[in-house]
């Protein structure tokens, strides 16, 4: 059963860049909660330990930064790749099998939902579901708002010079709710429908070995395995192999 | 018809809730067992290395909250000045080189008595109240002369020449505080850290300014300061200076309190709110209705944000929470 397991053909679903920028921002992305909220909820006694384990509110306040760099950084790693994609390898970015919104998804969502209540049968997903567009968007573009309100917080000298100062304390508030937002879903939605759901219990192996199986692309999102037949490849265009 | 009772129906018709608790007792026992056979050539060394870890977590926990408990407690409050005095506790104050005389020994030539225990006042007058606080002008000059020309010397001056005020008769409303009412003459210590004092006075200026303690202490200066011991940070007195407690709302006089932690703040940092509160007899000031536009401005975003973020995370837990019945359901038939 090992041998015929390894003979079996996988084939590519995430790029050696995607693995580890999945990892970086999974590491950056928990500390930038860890001490943010220890910072906001210093009321509570957790958030005074992890605070005085990181060696202050100074301390702690930088570390935030740190992530937060290290996070966005991954957003601009992210960006130049995608330019790098379109222009030498010529790839799509707003087909069918890519993370870009389209129709379909909604009429995804709306059949799924179906599914749940037993009344209809799973859609025919592509390579990439609306749960993972979701995900991917939400990451995204919160990354980037969050980033403007922080950048408020963080240089609230520079920014009071061209807008009024009270603006600091509405960039706080955002700041606050889109944290409280991001941190309920990533670490909960995101794990349950990406990892803990009983059809791939105990975790997604694919975003951190970067293969997959025809058995999993079949099961998981079949649309892609016609358009791997038609266009006759293992993979999609541009893609580093490692 | 699109019926949500009959969706619910539906729904919960094709839950069988037994088979779902039997399924998962088996399905986690199944998960169990392969877990265990997996690991089980290094179980000792698991064991082992998770007792260790559990011992560590708990012995670093608990240094940790031994120093919560010795820094962070919130500093106990001196018992108020009365007409006696518990001498355990002045023996220990500052003031306890000083014999009663220093300060109480001017009585006759101020043209005090005694107070007669016949009075049917005697010992109802507030203490505080009586005192004359001039006295502390000769050690404590500096302190003196600013409180001389801050908003509570001014608030005592109108106090005491409103018609209807009685020397040492405690008020129905709020007294302007006198050096007495924020500093315990009989009992205070010295030489206290600064966080420590940070937070004894964010307690003694939020005894009467409520509103603002409240805020304060939701503003990130004083989460960090008073919460988190961070000294940098700024307490109560660090923007309204400890003696001449003066009032920011100018915002010239603001902007360079602000610049002195902020060096390159410009004009318009100062409208920054940092208590996002008005009382309720406020006068309708120019400074007031606009500092009323902000704060409505603030409050009204962060409902939009509230109502927004409860919407979208109480619809992806629905939708996760129907796929994993979902999924359960479908895996248990299978079975």
């Amino acid at each position: 059963m090992v041998e015929n397991k390894a003979e079996e053909k996988t084939y590519w679903r995430f790029s050696v860049l995607h693995r580890f920028l999945h990892i970086v921002v999974m590491i950056g992305f928990t500390g930038l909660a860890l001490t943010g909220f220890s910072l906001k909820f210093s009321t509570q006694v957790w958030a005074q330990v992890v605070v005085s384990f990181f060696g202050g509110a100074a301390n702690t306040g930088y570390l935030h930064r740190v992530c937060a760099v290290i996070t966005y950084g991954c957003v601009v790693v992210h960006i130049l790749w995608l330019c790098y994609y379109k222009l030498v390898f010529k790839g799509s970015l707003t087909g069918p099998q890519s993370l870009f919104p389209r129709v379909k998804d909604i009429k995804d969502l709306y059949q799924h939902i179906r599914y749940f209540l037993g009344r209809g049968i799973l859609p025919k997903f592509n390579r990439f579901t609306y749960w993972e567009k979701i995900d991917y968007w939400a990451l995204f573009l919160g990354m980037n708002t969050m980033g403007l309100t922080g950048l408020f917080l963080w240089f609230p000298e520079f920014f009071s010079r061209y807008v009024p100062g009270y603006f600091i304390n509405l960039a706080q508030v955002l700041h606050l709710y889109e944290a409280i937002l991001s941190v309920a879903i990533k670490f909960v939605v995101h794990p349950v429908t990406a990892h803990l759901r009983p059809e791939i219990f105990p975790m997604e192996r694919s975003i951190f070995s970067g293969k997959t199986t025809k058995e999993e692309i079949m099961l998981k999102h079949p649309g892609e395995w016609e358009s791997m037949i038609a266009s006759a490849k293992d993979s999609p265009p541009g893609h580093l192999k490692i | 018809m699109f019926c949500w009772k009959y969706l619910a129906k539906q729904f919960l018709m094709r839950i069988d809730f037994s088979v779902i608790s039997i399924g998962l007792k088996t399905w986690f026992l199944k998960e169990i067992m392969v877990i265990k056979k997996s690991y089980a050539p290094c179980k000792k060394f698991l064991v082992k290395m998770i007792i260790s870890l559990a011992c560590l977590s708990v012995l670093s926990l608990t240094s940790f909250h031994g120093a919560i408990k010795k820094g962070w407690a919130i500093t106990e409050r001196n018992p108020p000045s009365s007409w006696f005095i518990n001498m355990n506790l002045f023996s220990r104050s500052a003031h306890s080189n000083l014999t009663c005389e220093v300060c109480h020994g001017t009585m006759k030539e101020d043209d005090k008595t005694h107070p007669d225990p016949k009075d049917p006042d005697f010992l109802r007058l507030e203490a505080k109240r009586i005192y004359d606080y001039s006295h502390c002008k000769t050690c404590h000059l500096q302190s003196y002369d600013r409180y001389l020309l801050g908003e509570h010397a001014k608030a005592l001056k109108k106090e005491k020449e409103s018609p209807n005020m009685k020397e040492g008769v405690k008020s129905e409303k709020r007294n302007a505080p006198t050096c007495g009412d924020c500093h315990s003459a009989h009992y205070e210590k010295s030489h206290l850290s600064k966080v420590k004092i940070g937070r004894k006075m964010t307690e003694i200026c939020g005894s009467c300014h409520r509103a603002q303690k409240v805020t304060y202490l939701e503003d990130y200066h004083g989460k960090t300061a008073v919460h988190l011991g961070h000294e940098a940070s700024a307490y109560c007195t660090d923007c309204h200076g400890a003696h001449n407690c003066i009032s920011l709302k100018e915002k010239k006089t603001a902007l360079l309190i602000c610049q002195r932690c902020h060096p390159k703040a410009q004009e318009r940092f100062a409208e920054f709110v940092i208590h996002p509160t008005i009382e309720n007899g406020a006068k309708e000031t120019k400074d007031n209705i606009e500092k009323r536009k902000k704060v409505a401005v603030i409050k009204t975003v962060s409902v939009i944000m509230f109502c927004l973020v409860v919407l979208i995370v109480s619809f992806f837990y629905g939708h996760s929470l129907l796929w994993l019945l979902r999924e359960l359901h479908e895996k248990l038939r299978k079975h």
